[in-house]
């Protein structure tokens, strides 16, 4: 198989590259990234790197159709989404939905390409407390337009895979990733507890699913090598209460009453810049949500293993 | 279309919930908040309630089954009970189902998912039937806290949600009835128009507390509906297995109300 990856630069495109490569069904690896000079990227005669600005529709098509052709690839991991949560605008969007939609179209017409894997986010559902604890891939989207555009730019592009599942004799598939809680994932969770102090909702302590690297990694080389098309949600293997993930990750958690938070996390925003919103997340620090993974254990075979590195092993018990 | 018999089921799960290796499941259940809570509540359960029980043996060791019963009460005292009984008994942790505004209620919210209720979704519902819990339904709903003292005992609106998966996940249904609670809270008036926390309407009750009504919990024996899983999506069966599962239940409260009167008179 030979496979283009997006996003090759960021952490997560960086791992699967080098689990790709680690895996010898894997013939060729096209990865491409923003970065000139990818300084992280393993050195292999079976990897080849592309620096292309997929928002701009030429250089994707060109990409597809020159050294995509030339290459034979027959896959395609498109996980190129932006993750800076306090960014918005034209070109966000281009880089969200736009340029899934080039890939997508230009994939279903091209000769070699038949897989096109799309990493998406579990953040896509609606939280509500009405909705089900259990979210499983019927569960409702969120479509309220008051949502953030990092949300609504996923909503979309999320669903314009869905919209190609079965139009072409392109095999897509959407994954729904549970929170990847890491440096350049694009995750809140990992900002969140980035302040010794984490405030959460006075009166609430929702359950929050988390997903390692490794897993997301080994659920995405899954997907590749499955003939499933449709949409998987991915679990990690660990559910934790807020309030334990805080205290897991070596941090003090202060209860707030609800309305004070947003202004709060604002007011850290402003002064010391971190990306953390909390009206991304006010629903699922009240409600929680659990993506159910059994399709995607029935489907491809995945079933999360991997803990997360956690600081702090249990409540104050460091870690050597 | 049914059968009664002992409460075995084709899938067999555990006595005690499934949690992850976090030591709380999906929903938020957490055995050593079970415990506190259990024991915290025992003066309620021994001294005050006095709760006393029948036919606890048709409720399953092992497997998933569904109970169902009458509800009243301003708040789910009633619930709370046959939760506490089911736990001492049996050691199994009852999952109640709520109605959809409980995850709205700070700290009550909370509470209850450490102690294994679980909001009513379909989705919720299922998979805790297919990992083997004992899950307790309330067809009645909100309309039976909200009942009006002169239509204690008398059940409400029968939602016919419980029925629909015990035919789809071929599980008993383990009828209940709960003698007391309908006098230990009785409502004075309900506002319709105030919606605190999303609630359907808010509830005047006679007094502050429950008041210390002596609870008689009656367990039926199992009823088992032999429909093939895919007639779960016909209106006909379903109400029809609903009204076999509410006269059941009806059965069992007006057996318990002369069992209660009998022993008054004694």
């Amino acid at each position: 198989m030979r496979v283009l990856v997006t996003g090759a630069t960021a952490p997560s495109g960086e791992a699967l590259i080098r689990a790709l490569l680690a895996d010898r069904a894997i013939e060729h690896v096209l990865a491409v990234g923003l970065d000139a000079q990818p300084v992280l990227l393993p050195a292999s005669p079976r990897l080849t790197y592309r620096a292309c600005d997929l928002t701009r529709p030429r250089a994707a098509h060109d990409l597809l159709f020159g050294q995509g052709l030339a290459l034979g690839i027959d896959a395609i991991v498109h996980g190129a989404l932006h993750r800076r949560a306090s960014d918005h605008g034209a070109r966000v969007h281009a880089q969200n939905v736009e340029t899934t939609r080039e890939l997508l179209t230009a994939s279903a017409r091209h000769p070699t390409v038949r897989r096109f894997v799309f990493v998406g986010t579990a953040e896509v559902y609606a939280l509500r407390a009405a909705e089900p604890t259990l979210l499983d891939e019927d569960a409702a989207l969120e479509f309220d337009p008051g949502a953030p555009q990092w949300i609504r730019d996923r909503v979309e592009a999320d669903l314009t895979v869905c919209a190609q599942l079965t139009a072409s004799a392109l095999r897509p598939i959407v994954l729904r990733c549970a929170e990847v809680i890491a440096p350049g994932a694009g995750s809140q969770l990992w900002d969140y507890l980035q302040s010794r102090v984490c405030l959460r909702p006075l009166g609430f302590d929702p359950m929050i699913n988390v997903l390692s690297r490794e897993d997301q990694v080994r659920a995405i080389q899954r997907a590749l090598a499955s003939p499933h098309v449709g949409v998987c949600n991915i679990a990690g293997a660990e559910t934790w209460p807020l309030s334990a993930i805080v205290a897991r990750w070596g941090r003090v958690g202060l209860p707030v009453p609800g309305p004070m938070l947003a202004p709060l996390y604002r007011l850290r925003s402003w002064t010391v810049g971190f990306e953390f919103r909390y009206d991304r997340n006010a629903r699922r620090f009240h409600f929680g949500g659990v993506v159910d993974g059994r399709r995607a254990e029935d489907a491809l075979g995945y079933r999360p293993t991997t803990p997360i590195a956690w600081p702090v092993a249990s409540h104050g018990a460091r870690l050597a | 279309m049914l059968t009664t018999g002992p409460a075995t089921c084709a899938s067999s799960g555990p006595a005690i919930p499934r949690t992850e290796p976090t030591g709380y499941d999906v929903f938020g259940l957490h055995l050593p908040e079970v415990e506190r809570v259990a024991r915290w509540s025992r003066f309620a359960f021994e001294r005050y309630f006095r709760v006393d029980a029948s036919g606890h043996e048709h409720v399953p060791l092992v497997g998933p089954a569904i109970l169902v019963s009458n509800h009243s009460g301003m708040l789910p005292v009633d619930a709370t009970m046959l939760w506490l009984d089911v736990f001492r008994r049996t050691g199994r942790v009852v999952r109640t189902i709520a109605d959809r505004f409980v995850p709205r209620l700070p700290f009550v919210s909370t509470l209850f998912s450490r102690v294994g209720v679980v909001s009513g979704s379909r989705p919720n519902v299922r998979w805790l039937l297919e990992h083997g819990e004992l899950v307790a339904i309330f067809p009645e709903g909100t309309t039976g806290p909200g009942k009006s003292m002169a239509q204690h005992y008398h059940l409400q609106d029968w939602r016919v949600g419980h029925v629909e998966f015990a035919i789809r996940h071929r599980v008993p249904i383990i009828p209940i009835a709960i003698i007391g609670a309908e006098e230990s809270w009785p409502l004075l008036a309900r506002i319709p128009h105030v919606h605190l926390f999303g609630a359907p309407y808010l509830p005047l009750p006679v007094s502050l507390v429950p008041l210390p009504v002596r609870f008689h919990i009656h367990y039926g024996a199992p009823i088992r509906f032999d429909d093939p899983p895919a007639s779960a999506d016909d209106p006909e069966v379903l109400a029809r297995a609903a009204a076999i599962t509410r006269g059941a239940v009806e059965r069992l409260i007006a057996h318990g109300l002369i069992a209660r009167d009998q022993g008054r008179g004694q």
